[in-house]
């Protein structure tokens, strides 16, 4: 057998990858970015009933400088766009970017010429969640989706992305 | 601490150095300075994406200027490019904490351009559903000012009661938001056989957790401290600056557009309309409480008349002919219907192709139909050439209005007491930047 | 448990001091002062037409006047008539909607007020019209301080200048916008929506924040 026959008890073997991404995964910090519909049901989803401090995500921070992940929940305008990007390039790698609802997606049904249509061409996005606005479920089933994405991202994959 | 005589070209002229002195001396030296402060789009306790411009004489607040528009989203322009009943689907995306009061003010400002008369039951059923919309909508009210004042107990016990309402919605339209449930000419569905029942559950869930939030708040100190006293506003600068709603009756003036222009047959039920006199920020927290009781009342009464038959006009020029009942998936749903235009009837699905793609159309003519929302007096100015789409509406927001007020309530205040005008004023930014 | 009063407002119909007065009393009191105002009721509402000129005066008059005494202007917007063909059905018949409105040589940029008495309980409308190409009218800021940040609305919207405004800027819209979106000649812009297979559809890189399609 291998080196893991003649370990002794309450050691195990893991790669440094699988064990920051662990750390990342499991207490993701979002960002305070309520902007419309979709920020009450992200409310929503810190408060009791669905109660995202079971994700270890319940702390909300103010600032984006303590922020690891932003739900964009909501319609960004074009007068919006340049803060939101502001408020991304202040967070501290690694970040990632949850796009909530058809609105932050693709413009959803405002197509016009107030919105951008899709957050995609401010801010790179890691997850989508569709729905107008999506359920409190919908937006912790991406969440965990997200959690699964930095499971297994590589670090290479992430300097690339910085 | 010197301030030096600086040479020409040298420094600023108003350059300080502080050198370890007498703090009076540096503010001395600095009297005339004001500071001004940015504040939001992105802030925790503005409410989403409000901006502040502040203009501070060291703690003390001198200036607000409310900078808007982070959340433009051209809701009225788009409205022009849809139908009428497209229309619902837009208006109730504006004001997002109250959707059931924009589908009905625009639904009521296009049934009276149709010159139609919605059916009593669909009448007393919109009054329900708007005032369960109302009480949720000072449920969240009391969640985010009591979070932005560092009570996050109370931002917990408000949004779990306002999940029982969302679910009252869930159940009767299908979605917990933007429900487009209100169309013109009634209902898009009748309730379901349990509604009565479910409504009569909140009304005894909801007076017990009103009285518990009155015990958490009205006597605790923290809450009065910063509460009384803060953001007064009187009736004379009310009208001025077309204050409505919460702020206007917590300055002592009774007026409710329910009471002075009913509306959906609302004068048959008995309410209150409650009233403070002080006009501060702890004015406005005691009369939404009592909103929310009024409109139990309210319920309460129209769960007992609540009449039979249909919840749409018998009009075919306007009404779908589905009959259509909630699925467990949530959408409408009518097989009979379906079967008829799919296998019996080539016309009937030419008329249902017509009726739902081309829409009605509308006689010429403007209307400005407001309703009494949360926030105050909500408008809709809607203006129609005849077609199948509105030539243009625009609303009257009260948030976008009430804004205004930010500026005189918070004059002479401290930074912190900013946060307190604000939740007080509870602008919603999708409404006040459509 | 509050200890806030509970006040009964008078019923229904009826202001906090007095009553409504009806639409065509309203109409002749109108009259009576300017009588060279156009006025129609249609739908259950009134509508006085008002001209740039004695724009400021009506209002004036319409709040400090003992009987109309509309202390709160509810609501003020605007609607962009183009110049050229409208098609409006059953045009003067049914809307009794004056030629400005549609004129076919000169476009119209329509500015609503809704001026509301609550002591009284009525409320009407007075429509003002100004042209397209250079649209201006004079600010009412002064008699109603509401009107700020409406006519910076249809400002930024229609781009009608206000005169004596104290701080006309855009409000909604991001500062350097070019254009007023809510006028008729204006696209709803977006971006195309390809419902064709063969379509390409440009990346988000590849595309300008601030594209129009027309």
């Amino acid at each position: 057998m291998g080196l893991e026959s003649k370990l002794p008890n309450g050691i195990l073997l893991t790669n440094v990858e699988k064990m920051v991404n662990y750390t990342r995964s499991t207490s993701l910090w979002p960002a305070t970015f309520g902007l419309a519909c979709c920020a009450i049901e992200m409310m929503t989803t810190g408060a009791p009933r669905h109660d995202m401090a079971r994700f270890g995500m319940e702390v909300f921070r103010a600032s984006p400088r303590q922020a690891d992940l932003m739900i964009v929940a909501g319609r960004v305008s074009n007068k919006m766009a340049p803060v939101l990007r502001r408020i991304y390039d202040q967070m501290s790698d690694p970040k990632w970017v949850l796009s909530m609802g058809v609105c932050a997606t693709s413009g959803g049904m405002f197509n016009n010429y107030a919105l951008v249509q899709g957050v995609d061409h401010v801010v790179p996005v890691d997850m989508y969640v569709p729905g107008c606005p999506p359920r409190p479920e919908m937006l912790l089933d991406g969440i965990l989706k997200l959690h699964e994405k930095i499971k297994h991202e590589t670090f290479a994959e992430q300097r690339a992305k910085a | 601490m010197t301030t030096t005589e600086p040479a020409p070209g040298d420094a600023p002229e108003n350059e300080i150095f502080v050198d370890g002195a007498d703090w009076e001396d540096v503010v001395d030296a600095v009297v005339d300075d004001t500071i001004t402060v940015n504040m939001g789009p992105q802030h925790p306790s503005t409410h989403g994406v409000l901006r502040l411009v502040l203009e501070l004489d060291g703690e003390t607040v001198l200036r607000v200027k409310p900078v808007v528009g982070y959340l433009h989203t051209g809701i009225e322009k788009n409205a022009e490019y849809r139908t009428w009943v497209q229309g619902t689907t837009f208006f109730t995306r504006m004001d997002y904490l109250a959707p059931l009061h924009n589908e009905l003010a625009f639904c009521l400002g296009t049934e009276r351009l149709l010159g139609i008369e919605v059916p009593e039951r669909a009448q007393v059923i919109r009054v329900i559903m708007t005032e369960f919309n109302r009480i949720a909508s000072h449920l969240v009210w009391l969640a985010t000012g009591g979070m932005e004042l560092g009570s996050t107990t109370m931002m917990t016990a408000g949004f779990r009661e306002r999940e029982h309402i969302l679910d009252l919605f869930e159940s009767q339209s299908g979605l917990r938001m933007n429900h487009a449930y209100i169309r013109p000419g009634g209902l898009a569905i009748d309730v379901t056989d349990d509604f009565v029942q479910r409504c009569e559950a909140l009304l005894e869930l909801l007076p017990k957790k009103i009285v518990e939030y009155e015990d958490l708040l009205l006597r605790n100190p923290i809450w009065n401290d910063r509460l009384r006293g803060i953001g007064i506003i009187d009736a004379e600068r009310c009208y001025a600056l077309g204050v409505t709603g919460p702020l206007l009756r917590a300055a002592g003036v009774p007026y409710d557009l329910r009471k002075a222009q009913p509306y959906s047959g609302i004068e048959r039920f008995d309410f209150d309309v409650p009233t403070e006199t002080a006009g501060d920020s702890f004015a406005r927290f005691l009369v939404r409480i009592e909103e929310m009781r009024q409109s139990m009342r309210i319920i309460r009464q129209a769960l007992d008349v609540l009449p039979g038959g249909p919840v749409m006009v018998e009009d075919r020029e306007i009404a779908w002919p589905s009959q259509q009942a909630l699925g467990p998936d949530g959408i409408g749903n009518d097989p009979e219907y379906i079967r008829h235009i799919m296998g019996e009837s080539m016309e009937s699905l030419i008329n249902h192709f017509k009726l739902v793609t081309q829409g009605f159309t509308v006689p010429a003519g403007q209307v400005y139909e407001a309703i009494e929302s949360p926030r105050g007096e909500l408008g809709y100015a809607i203006t129609s050439t005849g077609t199948n789409k509105p030539y243009r509406v625009h609303v009257r927001e009260p948030s976008f209005v009430n804004l205004q007020a930010a500026d005189e309530m918070s004059t002479g205040l401290m930074v912190s007491d900013i946060v307190v005008v604000v939740a007080s004023l509870d602008p919603v930014m999708g409404g006040v930047d459509r | 448990m509050s200890d806030g009063q509970t006040t009964n407002v008078p019923d229904a119909g009826h202001g906090l001091s007095g009553v409504a007065m009806s639409l065509e009393a309203i109409e002749r009191q109108v009259q009576t002062r300017f009588p060279s105002l156009a006025t129609d009721i249609a739908f259950g509402e009134l509508t006085v037409h008002a001209t740039p000129e004695t724009l400021v005066d009506l209002l004036q008059y319409c709040r400090d006047d003992q009987q109309l005494s509309c202390e709160m202007l509810a609501d003020l917007s605007g609607v962009h008539w183009p110049a050229g063909e409208h098609i409006i059905e059953r045009q003067t018949s049914t809307t009794g909607w004056p030629e400005y409105r549609v004129s076919r040589e000169r476009g119209v940029v329509e500015v609503l007020y809704v001026l509301r008495s609550m002591t009284r309980n009525h409320w009407f409308r007075v429509s003002v019209g100004t042209d397209d190409e250079e649209p201006r009218l004079p600010s009412v800021v002064d008699i109603y301080p509401t009107a700020n940040f409406h006519e910076r609305e249809v400002y930024d919207f229609f781009g009608v200048e206000f005169d004596g405004h104290p701080d006309l800027t855009r409000i909604l819209m991001p500062d350097d916008w070019v254009g007023h979106p809510h006028r008729k000649d204006y696209p709803l812009g977006g971006v195309d929506i390809p419902y064709k297979n063969d379509k390409y559809i440009p990346p988000p890189h590849e595309r300008n924040l601030r594209e129009v399609i027309r």
